[in-house]
């Protein structure tokens, strides 16, 4: 057990022996004695001290140095330090829409704990949570931000410095670039040692389309732009090339659903004239081709447009539809040329067939940056070195207190029951 | 009170008179000197006959010697009705256990009484204290003296009750003692006696002191008074000077007081004998008494 201010406790300790020293100093009234002519005697105080060779009042010599003990104990906020360890973790475990399994990051986060260690979860935001809600990770739709989890990270080293001698954080995350934002660099330099990083799959965007189901012809040549489809009847999105039928509207208007309307030959744009050196633009997605610029299907004042020529006008535009969406596309595939077979085409269809609401993940962080990330091999923090708690709060400080108070009305009870012998 | 019981005070002053102070006034037939003109054989003088005389009183004897007609005038005794106040309150008990104060104001009281029936002066007690006030009116018949010193004997001094009211109520006696320690009404209790002396009636302030009063030395380091538990006292070493000058000074100012009123005071310590304090009360009148 530590103090954090043992000069209470030494104050206390002081005035408690002072009580106990002047329950041996004890003022008494001597024996009366009448006397008729009493008042020619002076008019003084008739106390006179004495020195007793034992205590007047125990129960009371007690209440009173309790009271002093145990406020001066209070005041010097004992905390009970637990045993050390020779290692601590800290796992930060991506929870985000980038992670492929949430299974799998809760696999590798426990792994690495051990009873004691601190576990962040981490999407947009972090939090710490405890090591059994290990198995209750759910994955949240929401774009992960490493600095939360490291930010987050740092305050757990902070909670964890009298507990170990060193300590390890453990990074579980599929570390896209989109978790990265400008103040990661400088939070992470904030870590004095390495990061252990462990990679987990990425929610890659084939998952989206392995429930994808495409009604067109078998040489379409979308098909080649798209991973291998393995969708059936119970996919959540699904791919029309054409306008589409009424059964194709009741079916995307179910929750869950999108119907990508990209029609194998839309209607023809203004006058039917092409784009020879085109561009189109879906968020960080560029293709540059010369596509056959095509007419945009009429679209509704609430749609969304997703993908734009290189002129602003919409390539594709997604509509709200009960509690799906559909998507109608007017960007042509090229049945001729490999630009179906180009990556960032290939992107930018999986862009335009994920399912509403879902944003392709980024690209991983590049291999520079994840050694930037990770810091020095093998190098720990001294758990010495992480600074301490601003404010440290002993959890026996209330209980004294309270013992304190009662000892203190125990006190006043006391001294006012009667046959209190005559004492200060 | 084996002292009072045993008979001892009263045989030592057998023999002692308690004559009064000045010629008094009574009508009934005594042993002090009247201002009346009376029928004893003892001779005073005679005076020239005056409108409104008794001629029974003429001496014709005279006047057939002389032709003068006179009235022979003789000296007339008369009783003194006597009252003795004693104070028994908490304050008389004292020292405890020994009562040596009641003690004596209860031997003197016994003793100014025995020797005013025995002068066939009409003598009662009145006891102001221990659970009320008892009294023995005035009378010169046999066996006062027993009755006195039985009701002296049923006496524990004990409260606080006053003795001026009881004092007020002795208007008809010639000649009143009180017995106390002075420490209640003593003021009320002067006031009561200059109006008695007024009235023509001689008061007898005894004043009774314990030696430990005089001298409280070893006593106790603190003092409370029996009559007012409230009142506590330190009576140290340093404090005992303090004590001995203020009860010095307050004995002299009631002495002093007491004269002023035209009231006999004297001191009697519980050190002295009660025979003694009884001799020093009636022995300075009896000397200036006139023949």
């Amino acid at each position: 057990m530590t103090f954090l201010a043992p000069f209470f406790l030494a104050a206390g300790a002081g005035i408690a022996a002072l009580v106990v020293a002047l329950h041996f100093i004890s003022t008494r009234e001597p024996a009366t004695v009448p006397l008729p002519t009493a008042r020619f005697a002076p008019d003084r105080p008739v106390r006179a001290r004495s020195r007793a060779f034992r205590p007047s009042d125990l129960l009371l010599l007690f209440c009173r140095a309790g009271v002093v003990l145990c406020a001066g104990a209070a005041l010097a906020q004992p905390i009970v330090s637990p045993t050390r360890r020779p290692l601590a973790r800290i796992v930060v475990a991506d929870r985000s829409r980038a992670v492929a399994s949430p299974a799998e990051v809760a696999d590798s986060a426990r792994g690495l704990l051990l009873s004691g260690d601190a576990l962040v979860l981490f999407d947009s935001a972090a939090t710490r949570v405890s090591s059994d809600s290990l198995g209750a990770i759910q994955r949240v739709d929401a774009k992960g931000n490493l600095s939360a989890g490291l930010v987050e990270a740092l305050r757990a080293a902070v909670s964890l410095w009298d507990q170990s001698d060193s300590l390890e954080l453990v990074l579980v995350s599929p570390f896209l670039a989109e978790e990265v934002d400008q103040a990661t660099d400088s939070i992470r330099a904030l870590w004095p040692g390495a990061i252990r990083l462990v990679r987990v799959g990425v929610r890659r965007d084939s998952q989206a389309v392995a429930v994808m189901a495409l009604e067109g012809s078998a040489d379409d040549p979308l098909r080649w732009a798209l991973p291998p489809l393995n969708g059936a009847g119970s996919a959540d999105v699904r791919i029309v090339r054409g306008t589409g039928v009424p059964s194709d509207s009741g079916w995307a208007s179910l929750s869950g659903r999108t119907l990508v309307l990209w029609p194998a030959i839309p209607a023809p744009y203004g006058s039917g004239a092409g784009d020879s050196s085109g561009a189109v633009v879906a968020d960080e997605i560029v293709v540059v081709a010369p596509f056959e610029r095509l007419g945009m299907p009429q679209a509704s004042p609430a749609s969304r447009t997703v993908a734009r020529w290189m002129d602003g006008t919409p390539a594709a535009t997604e509509t709200a539809h009960g509690a799906g969406c559909i998507r109608s596309v007017a960007i042509p595939v090229p049945a001729v040329g490999d630009l179906v077979l180009d990556p960032r085409f290939q992107r930018l269809a999986a862009r335009l067939t994920s399912p509403c609401g879902w944003t392709p993940s980024s690209p991983p962080l590049d291999s520079a940056r994840l050694a930037a990330l990770g810091g020095p091999l093998g190098r720990r923090v001294v758990a010495s070195s992480v600074p301490r708690p601003l404010a440290i709060r002993s959890p026996m400080t209330p209980w004294l207190l309270g013992a304190a108070l009662l000892l203190g009305l125990g006190e006043l009870a006391l001294r006012r029951r009667p046959g209190l012998p005559a004492e200060a | 009170m084996r002292q009072l019981s045993s008979g001892a005070l009263l045989d030592s002053i057998r023999g002692v008179h308690w004559p009064a102070p000045r010629v008094v006034g009574g009508a009934i037939q005594g042993s002090h000197r009247s201002r009346r003109v009376g029928s004893s054989p003892e001779f005073m003088e005679y005076r020239p006959y005056q409108q409104g005389d008794d001629p029974s009183k003429i001496d014709w004897k005279l006047f057939g010697r002389t032709e003068r007609v006179a009235i022979r005038l003789a000296h007339d005794d008369s009783s003194l009705r006597t009252m003795v106040l004693v104070d028994a309150s908490a304050s008389m008990a004292f020292p405890a256990g020994s009562f040596d104060k009641w003690e004596l104001a209860a031997s003197v009281a016994l003793g100014l009484a025995a020797i005013a029936h025995g002068d066939g002066d009409p003598v009662g007690v009145a006891i102001v204290g221990g659970g009320g006030i008892r009294s023995i009116p005035p009378r010169t018949r046999r066996g006062t003296v027993a009755n006195v010193l039985q009701l002296l004997l049923d006496t524990v001094p004990s409260g606080s009750q006053a003795l001026a009211p009881v004092l007020n109520t002795l208007k008809g006696s010639r000649r009143v003692a009180i017995v106390s320690d002075f420490l209640g009404d003593a003021e009320a209790l002067l006031e009561g006696g200059r109006e008695l002396v007024a009235a023509g009636c001689s008061v007898h302030a005894v004043h009774v002191v314990a030696a430990e009063e005089l001298d409280p030395r070893g006593l106790g380091d603190v003092v409370n008074d029996p009559e007012d538990s409230a009142l506590k006292r330190p009576l140290d070493s340093a404090a005992l000077p303090e004590y001995a000058a203020a009860f010095t000074a307050w004995r002299t100012g009631l002495a002093a007081r007491c004269r002023a009123a035209g009231v006999s005071y004297l001191l009697a310590n519980t050190a002295e004998s009660p025979e003694r304090v009884v001799r020093r009360v009636v022995a300075p009148l009896a000397a200036t008494v006139p023949s």
